[in-house]
């Protein structure tokens, strides 16, 4: 476990994950539509990293450019040191959708395949895959089908399936979005306690203030489509005490930085 | 919205009393087996019963166990079947190999695409039996020529059906082969292929009818022609020769080995498809 200040200590030398002057965009009928108009902001090991934004921010879009799906109009994401980036399983990627396991496999082959997907021995992988399954809690799940979960479970086996494959990043795409609010406040606290078991680095999309507070080392927040990096706050560790000035003042500091274009926040994402 | 539409199709649904069959109670409790076993030996009785106590001559209708004879006599000889089924497995072989063709084509290129649409919606409609007379004349009264029409029957509801499942295969589920980077054999073997599955089955299942009724079809003008064996030759010849039992046996096979390959697709989806809630049971 690190505190904040030993994790801004280890933030010299090169970062895990550099986004410089990114420019992102989807074509429409011949023309591009830019949905991140310019974004920059690094990474470092060991970090949660969250991206906030409004919906349809492109804050997904600039997630699927570091997962290697979709290349940048302009800029550079160098991740480990490289630029061309491709998808891959050292990137691991959790997405929003229930839909993202493969319906034909239990709960332990969809955390096990992977696995032997990406090489490793059959003894290796089913190993692995009922110690990924038992820390997310699933244990008495396994030998379910995907179609014989709850939502919050699904996720649950998704998140261990990217655990499982050790990704030096791993990129979370709103993956409790389409929860209810008591699943998904469960759901982040154990993921908290996932990741600091982990010690993985974490890269998460959101558009909950709550949940950028709850589960992050700093906010890279983001504003309107084309979007550009607002600020990118520190706040590790301020979800620790919710009554306390700090957390107060955190959330009224992402409630202004969303707010700037006269919308509406709803106070209700946080909770 | 999820929640809202959940709400809705709720309070649309069916008071539980509507949909039930009045009188189930009794009838309703034995078994599936039972019950239908019961309705089968009552119809063959009054089968039975009627060519008993009506005088029918045995000419017109022959009774039950009459047929029953010439059935298990068509079998043991293999003079009933054995041609037919021979030949559509052949035929689905071929089918299915120029379907799976057509459908790779298709996916991975535009023009195998658009050419699969065209092919489809101009030839589908056309029954194979119409195009019969054209393969007599190109390959003569031979297997050859019904395998040919087997082939065209099958080829076309296959195919549409299993493009469309590569077509529709969750975009999420894709994403995450590619994460894994997976090459496109794997990705194909891994992903796509048990993706589409619900689709392939019930283009097989399609197919499969289609090829069918098509044999039958096409051996019974063989068998008016006065050529080569299989079923429809089969029931054919006894008309001529007024062995009307064995005409019955025919027809009775063709109901049979209708159900029995139904029940094996039944028997497929319950293991893959339903099991994995990718189609409702």
């Amino acid at each position: 476990m690190l505190d904040t200040r030993e994790k801004q200590g280890l933030r010299c030398g090169y970062p895990l994950l550099s986004v410089e002057n990114v420019k992102l965009g989807y074509r429409v009928n011949g023309h591009t539509n830019v949905a991140v108009g310019n974004a920059g902001f690094q990474v470092w090991p060991g970090e949660k990293v969250m991206l906030l934004g409004p919906s349809g921010c492109g804050k997904s879009t600039l997630l699927k450019a570091v997962a290697g799906f979709l290349e940048p109009e302009d800029g550079v994401i160098s991740f480990a040191g490289r630029q061309d980036l491709r998808p891959g399983p050292d990137r691991a990627v959790v997405f929003q959708e229930f839909d993202q396991l493969f319906p034909w496999r239990t709960v332990l082959e969809n955390v096990a395949y992977p696995l032997r997907a990406t090489g490793r021995s059959r003894d290796e992988a089913s190993e692995k895959a009922r110690r990924f399954v038992e820390l997310t809690g699933l244990s008495h799940a396994v030998d379910r089908y995907p179609h014989q979960l709850s939502g919050g479970m699904k996720q649950r086996v998704a998140i261990a399936r990217a655990l499982a494959l050790e990704p030096r990043m791993l990129l979370m795409d709103e993956p409790f979005g389409s929860l209810d609010a008591q699943t998904r406040a469960r759901l982040q606290k154990e993921l908290n306690e996932v990741t600091r078991r982990t010690e993985v680095t974490v890269l998460f999309v959101t558009h909950s203030i709550q949940e950028a507070l709850v589960l992050g080392d700093r906010v890279v927040v983001l504003g309107h489509a084309p979007s550009e990096v607002r600020e990118v706050l520190e706040v590790t560790g301020a979800a620790g005490d919710l009554d306390s000035k700090r957390f107060a003042w955190t959330r009224r500091q992402l409630c202004n930085l969303l707010a700037e274009d006269g919308e509406e926040v709803d106070d209700a994402v946080f909770e | 919205m999820q929640s809202l539409s959940r709400e809705r199709t709720e309070s649309t649904a069916l008071p539980d009393t509507i949909g039930k069959k009045s009188g189930g109670g009794y009838w309703g409790r034995f078994p599936t087996v039972a019950r239908y076993a019961v309705l089968v030996l009552a119809l063959l009785g009054a089968w039975q019963l009627y060519v008993s106590l009506s005088g029918t001559q045995a000419l017109i209708l022959p009774g039950p166990v009459d047929v029953a004879k010439a059935f298990v006599e068509g079998w043991a000889d293999g003079r009933l079947a054995s041609a037919t089924l021979k030949t559509l497995c052949i035929g689905m072989v071929i089918g299915m190999a120029v379907a799976l063709i057509l459908t790779a084509f298709a996916t991975w290129t535009k023009v195998g695409e658009d050419l699969l649409s065209l092919l489809t919606s101009m030839l589908n409609p056309v029954p194979a039996i119409a195009i019969l007379p054209l393969a007599i004349l190109w390959f003569g009264l031979n297997p050859t020529a019904l395998i040919f029409v087997i082939v065209y029957s099958i080829t076309w509801p296959i195919a549409i059906n299993v493009s469309t499942g590569f077509e529709t295969v969750n975009p999420t589920l894709v994403m995450v082969g590619r994460n894994l980077g997976l090459g496109g054999w794997r990705m194909a073997g891994d992903v796509l292929f048990p993706a589409a599955l619900p689709h392939t089955i019930s283009g097989l299942r399609t197919g499969w009818a289609f090829g069918w009724r098509t044999i039958v079809a096409a051996e019974l003008v063989f068998g008016v022609a006065g050529k080569g064996g299989g079923l429809g030759f089969f029931i054919n010849d006894a008309r001529y020769f007024l062995r009307i039992p064995e005409v019955f046996a025919g027809i009775v096979t063709i109901a049979l080995i209708g159900i029995l390959i139904e029940a094996i697709f039944n028997a497929v989806e319950r293991r893959t498809v339903i099991r994995w809630g990718m189609m409702n049971g």
